[in-house]
């Protein structure tokens, strides 16, 4: 999957549990900052991002350091390419 | 209509939860699947008296149980063929209308809200039970699941509690207070000034019926038919009414059985005191919706017995043919903060 596939497949995920537009969500999107996100949102996301792309359990200490939804984007794709 | 339930779930899993299903089932028609250890459910089906299972009722295997012990948040999770999970998954896939459990509280908020999720646009999901108040009946709307909560949170709670009032409760125009500390616009702390205002918005815009703050004593007497609170103020507020009512209960009954004029007294009003006894039993309610869920799922009191389960049964099915959820998800709009600025 190419880094733009699967920022495309987190931007409908995160605009689904946020009630966003695709087009408001970018790269440069903050959780927290942007749109809201508190812990019971962020588990959800990892929860939806674990079963659209099959990357196994994400393990919560990696969590705190997706901060944006770019960052969450070079996280899967990272797991994706081992 | 089909309605799961967690046959294992509860401190009197799973005979009396097995038994409250079957009477359901007979009494309403409705259609049941047991999902727990299915050795252990078939055993008690037996143990009602059925030699084989009853047509329309089935039983789901699951190996795990989900413990009072385990962390309710990560439960549902790590116990993926729990009852709890297993149930849950069968929902989110539109095998019930319904889901129901007497298990924990906290496993099953979190299991609901990450695996059946959250109304678009809903941020959390509220436990809202029915009390008893003057009159009738009022729903508190947040009684547990959300300790701590933003303004947005309490506006949503309001809303929720609304349309469930109008689509399950029968009310044409439910009043909703804000639970705080006095009845003036200034009383409560920053959080009940924030709520109150964003309220207050929503109650000029024709969004919601909004009569102000309400104190606890006011809503016990009728003064409110939805009670908006943080879950913490509003498990605080349900905890005092179950042990008012059980305090209530064992005065009265040393009253009447404190000499034979009163004994007489007692046999007298023993219809009226049935009456009393059934106005104030969670038992006879049977169970609590988790509004914002995009399907039905209901927390039945974890120590409920045959007839509470079977209370319960009733109103998954209640909720599932109210179109109370249809409703939400056609309103989420209205139930927006930004919505709330706007006007």
């Amino acid at each position: 999957m190419s880094n733009e596939e699967v920022f495309q497949t987190m931007r409908d995920l995160v605009a689904e549990q946020f009630a966003k537009e695709a087009d408001e969500v970018s790269m440069e999107t903050s959780f927290e900052e942007d749109l809201g996100a508190d812990s019971v949102d962020l588990v959800e996301l990892v929860m939806a991002m674990e079963e659209a792309f099959d990357v196994g359990e994400i393990q919560e200490d990696d969590l705190s350091e997706l901060k944006t939804v770019g960052d969450a984007v070079r996280y899967i794709a990272a797991k994706l390419n081992r | 209509m089909k309605i799961i339930v967690d046959a294992m779930g509860g401190d009197n899993a799973p005979i009396e939860i097995v038994k409250g299903a079957l009477a359901a089932h007979r009494a309403y028609g409705t259609e049941i699947v047991l999902v727990g250890r299915a050795a252990q459910v078939l055993g008690a089906v037996e143990g009602c008296g059925e030699k084989t299972l009853p047509a329309g009722v089935q039983i789901k295997d699951a190996s795990e149980v989900v413990e009072i012990a385990d962390d309710p948040a990560t439960a549902f999770k790590k116990k993926k063929d729990s009852s709890l999970t297993v149930g849950l998954n069968m929902l989110k896939e539109g095998l019930g209308d319904g889901f129901v459990s007497a298990g924990s509280t906290g496993a099953l908020l979190a299991g609901a809200t990450l695996v059946v999720k959250r109304i678009r646009g809903v941020r959390r999901a509220a436990l809202c039970p029915q009390i008893p108040v003057l009159g009738g009946k009022a729903v508190l709307c947040d009684a547990g699941a959300n300790a701590e909560c933003t303004p947005e949170y309490l506006l949503q709670f309001a809303f929720l509690g609304s349309l469930y009032a109008q689509k399950v409760m029968g009310m044409e125009r439910p009043r909703v207070g804000l639970l705080n500390i006095g009845a003036e616009s200034e009383k409560g702390d920053a959080l009940r000034h924030e709520a109150y205002a964003v309220l207050e918005e929503a109650g000029r815009g024709g969004r919601l019926h909004f009569i102000g703050n309400i104190e606890a004593s006011d809503a016990m007497l009728g003064g409110a038919d939805v009670i908006v609170a943080d879950g913490f103020t509003g498990n605080v507020m349900l905890k005092a009414l179950e042990g008012t009512a059980k305090l209530m209960s064992k005065e009265l009954k040393g009253l009447f059985l404190s000499g034979t004029k009163t004994k007489l007294a007692a046999l007298l009003m023993k219809n009226q005191m049935a009456e009393f006894k059934q106005m104030m039993d969670p038992g006879e309610v049977g169970g609590t919706p988790f509004l914002g869920i995009t399907k039905p799922v209901i927390k039945a009191h974890g120590g409920s017995d045959a007839r509470a389960i079977q209370n319960a049964v009733r109103r998954a099915a209640e909720f599932a043919a109210s179109g109370f959820i249809a409703d939400v998800e056609a309103n989420v709009a209205l139930m927006q903060m930004d919505m709330a600025e706007k006007i």
